[in-house]
């Protein structure tokens, strides 16, 4: 217990030391940082249906990190959320596209379905790398982050461009309503369900099945799991594939939800603040609710800041920034795997 | 060079030397004075303060109170750069030598601790080879460290100790990566360096290597200075063995663990039974593998371990026993050969089918292939059960944590909680943390891959206990060690591995001298 306090104290603390950061160089760009926070508390936290906009992004942001969770405590650094998110989007549309006639229930299904499979795979190829060959996987999940944008310009400028658009976003024809899992508010039982129970099976998964104790052992130590019979093969090309698998089933609720469509290079930023929501979270599952909803809220102030106080969004982007190298400056030492061989 | 160095000055001295680690006292009180140009051998069981002392003298460490003057000059408490100018050098128990580097780059930069120098590989070589040649160190300049076999590491260690001006070379149990062959010519080697000025201390714990190499020794007990430096001409091995140990701690029934604890005799290895006929519990039967990365494979093994049967494995470091725990345990490839285990032919099996039809391995290295450092104690533990199951089984970590608490009751761990990290506990309960899970009542053939190395005589002990306990069940158990006087007090038979063939087959009364030539691949 006193091990769990320090980590989230430890966690509020590198928060805490990135927004005294940011209102120092918020100071000297010009603006006034007690300003600043004001307005992103505000706008994020206490204007009126402030929790429900944090909820629209809250709510991806924790489906992505039950990923990332789950796949930085097997001791796999997947820092592709972002090309699985997009993959995932192009998989839900790609259903949509392919399905029109069957009943919306089925569309919805498939076309969540396949966002998964489809995130899954972009994991797929970068694991098995790994497990085969030992290729460094922060190194082959980055590129097809890069690969996955293109990919994304691609389908939304080819196979799926929507005819009647004006050319200046590239973009899939809107999703008909029926098949909508939410409205352009983003907040709807469907996608509050989904999260809820993709973050119940992913707290199962990790601390109340084999596989979580198990993959946790091996991200602190892979030779001695190998030393007890475990397939490091299976364990990790898992936990890559849930990852993958839970990033693409966020891009799909996008494109069903909020979005209603495939729109080239949207929310550019999400699966990088999922990686950050997770390591905030000290790889919990739990711990990554709350992260979440901390995030989502940055997310949603950003949209209000340049309308309400005049400041540039890209403050929040900032914020993120500096947590992220907080974050990380303390964790990738400590609690991650050492990669030597043991011999 | 007889004088008791009453006159001179000392090359080391300290007084009332105190070392701390938090609550932990390793070292109370050392006052000692040690006399130029000889060799001193300091010993004691493990935790007896030995190597705290000699980090200290090597300013690694900085003492909590007291000082340490080499010749005549105190040391600055702590700073290793002013005891290495002060000609200090410190040879470690573990190599401190860059695997990839070449000899001659390790000892330029081992000497220089330079960065950012320009040097042409041919430089180097030309400046280091004499140094070498004259410390009879044969290897190439060029050759990689990692290449090298242990004693000449080892002899490569010294000789970069030695680049510099050292007056005091101090080796931290130099022996215990050795073969009998090797040591004696360490032995050799350092007697010519105290020949040519040096002052040597040798950290050792065998007694009989103690009086081989020693001209005085000095004995420490739980951090104090209980005797020394005494003339070792005036020690004899049943005086030395008792200030080791201390007084009342002999049980008789333990008489013959003592003696191979401290070495002191050759315990004639009188076998609980005759070699057993017992339906076998494990057959090699011409097992091949190719060379691995470390150059060592196995070259047409056959051996079978009987039910309740000790089968101890020697040899040098470093010819096949690592592919033999590999081979048994299915992480490497055979090439040739087949693995039974209880019956069933397991050549392809993977391990988890091997562990499921009762193979358990102590692996090597504890904290790497044993444990898990940063995990906690109940994860550890549960790891073996928790693989004989299906990945996706539900699991109760409360009742896990109840039985993890209820085995290292049993095994006699002592850990504040189970949540605690496996790097929270010492080497012998560490140890028994792997035992407590690897010696089940499912367990049909444990493989034990150096299990007491590192160990204190408590927890060795212990271990030789619990081995004892395993045969009595019928358990057919693998003992590879490389400290003969351990495999010759415990095991019903011995296997010599040289070069990764069978060099040589032992029953009791073990042969010493036999068992070392076979070692060296001097045997027929």
């Amino acid at each position: 217990m006193r091990g769990r306090l320090l980590a989230v104290g430890r966690a509020v603390a590198f928060v805490a030391l990135a927004l005294v950061l940011c209102g120092a160089i918020f100071e000297a760009a010009g603006f006034s940082a007690p300003d600043m926070f004001a307005s992103i508390l505000d706008g994020a936290f206490l204007s009126d249906g402030a929790l429900l906009h944090d909820m629209r992004w809250a709510c991806p942001l924790f489906i992505s990190a039950t990923g990332v969770v789950i796949a930085f405590r097997c001791g796999y650094f997947n820092v592709g959320t972002q090309g699985q998110f997009y993959l995932g989007a192009i998989g839900g549309a790609t259903a949509v596209a392919l399905l029109p006639g069957l009943p919306a229930i089925l569309v919805i299904i498939a076309a969540l379905a396949m966002g998964m499979l489809f995130g899954a795979l972009w994991a797929f190829w970068p694991g098995w790398l790994r497990i085969r060959s030992g290729t460094d996987e922060v190194i082959t999940t980055l590129m097809g982050n890069f690969i996955a944008v293109l990919l994304l310009v691609w389908v939304t400028s080819g196979p799926l461009k929507d005819p009647s658009g004006s050319g200046q976003v590239t973009a899939s024809p809107p999703v008909p309503p029926a098949f909508r899992i939410s409205n352009d508010g983003g907040v709807s039982p469907i996608i509050l369900g989904i999260t809820v129970a993709v973050g119940i099976a992913a707290w199962v998964l990790v601390n109340r099945t084999a596989f979580g104790v198990l993959g946790g052992l091996a991200g602190r130590n892979p030779v001695m799991v190998t030393w007890q019979g475990a397939r490091l093969s299976r364990l990790g090309l898992g936990a890559f594939m849930l990852s993958g698998g839970t990033a693409g089933l966020a891009g799909a609720m996008e494109v069903l939800g909020p979005d209603g469509r495939l729109v080239s290079g949207f929310s550019p930023a999400h699966g990088f603040t999922a990686v950050l929501v997770g390591l905030v979270a000290n790889l919990s599952i739990s711990g990554s609710v709350i992260v979440a909803l901390f995030f989502g809220g940055l997310a949603s102030a950003s949209l209000y800041l340049p309308v309400i106080a005049g400041l540039p969004s890209a403050a929040i982007d900032m914020i993120n920034a500096a947590i992220a190298l907080f974050i990380t400056s303390r964790a990738w030492p400590s609690r991650f795997r050492f990669r030597r061989v043991a011999r | 060079m007889a004088g008791d160095g009453a006159g001179e000055v000392a090359a080391l001295a300290c007084r009332d030397l105190t070392i701390r680690f938090g609550d932990v006292t390793a070292l109370s009180g050392v006052t000692l004075s040690l006399a130029p140009g000889r060799i001193h051998a300091v010993c004691g069981q493990n935790g007896a303060g030995k190597t705290s002392f000699a980090r200290a003298c090597a300013g690694l460490i900085a003492p909590s109170a007291g000082a340490i003057a080499i010749a005549g000059q105190k040391l600055t408490a702590g700073n290793s750069a002013a005891a290495r100018a002060a000609g200090v050098q410190l040879v470690h128990q573990s190599f401190a030598l860059p695997p990839s580097f070449t000899i001659a780059e390790a000892m330029e930069f081992g000497l220089t601790g330079r960065a950012g120098a320009i040097f042409t590989r041919r430089g180097l070589r030309a400046r280091w080879a004499g140094h070498l040649l004259a410390l009879g160190v044969d290897a190439k300049p060029s050759a990689r460290i990692r290449d090298l076999p242990v004693e000449t590491q080892q002899a490569v260690e010294i000789a970069r100790a030695l680049a510099g001006e050292a007056r005091v070379l101090i080796l931290d149990e130099p022996t215990a990566v050795l073969a009998p062959g090797a040591a004696e010519a360490l032995f050799l080697r350092l007697r010519r360096l105290r020949d040519g000025g040096v002052t040597i201390l040798i950290i050792l714990h065998k007694i009989r290597e103690v009086l081989a190499v020693a001209d005085t020794v000095t004995v420490l007990r739980g951090g104090t200075l209980v005797a020394g430096p005494e003339e070792a001409s005036a020690v004899t091995a049943e005086g030395l063995a008792r200030a080791i140990i201390g007084a009342g701690a002999a049980a008789p029934e333990a008489q013959e663990d003592l003696a191979a604890l401290v070495g002191a005799a050759m315990p004639h290895g009188t076998a609980h039974r005759p070699a057993s006929t017992a339906k076998a519990v494990m057959t090699l039967a011409g097992v091949t593998t190719r060379k691995g990365p470390d150059g060592q494979h196995l070259d047409d093994i056959d051996l079978t371990v009987g039910a309740g049967e000790i089968l101890g494995i020697a040899g040098v470091e470093g010819n096949g026993q690592r592919p033999l725990v590999e081979a048994i345990a299915g992480l490497v490839a055979l090439a040739r050969g087949s693995v039974t285990l209880d019956g069933a032919a397991i050549t392809t099996a993977p391990l988890a089918e091997r562990r499921r039809r009762g193979l358990r391995i102590i692996p090597f290295e504890r904290n790497t292939e044993g444990l898990s450092l940063s995990s906690p104690l109940w994860e550890n533990f549960s790891a073996r059960t928790l693989l004989e199951g299906s990945a996706l089984a539900l699991i109760d970590p409360a009742k896990l944590r109840r039985e993890a608490r209820a085995a290292f009751a049993t095994w006699d761990v002592r850990f504040a909680t189970v949540d605690h990290p496996a790097r929270s506990l010492s080497g012998g309960n560490a140890q028994k943390v792997i035992l407590s899970r690897e010696v089940d009542d499912a367990a049909r053939l444990i493989v034990l891959a150096q299990p007491t190395r590192g160990l204190d005589l408590g927890a060795t002990a212990f271990v030789w206990h619990a081995m004892r306990q395993a045969r009595a069940r019928g358990l057919g158990l693998i003992l590879i060690s490389s400290d003969l006087d351990e495999l010759f007090d415990i095991s019903d038979r011995v296997i010599v591995l040289q070069g990764g063939r069978v060099a040589g087959q032992f029953a009791p009364p073990y042969d010493l001298g036999a068992v070392g030539r076979a070692m060296v691949g001097a045997h027929p």
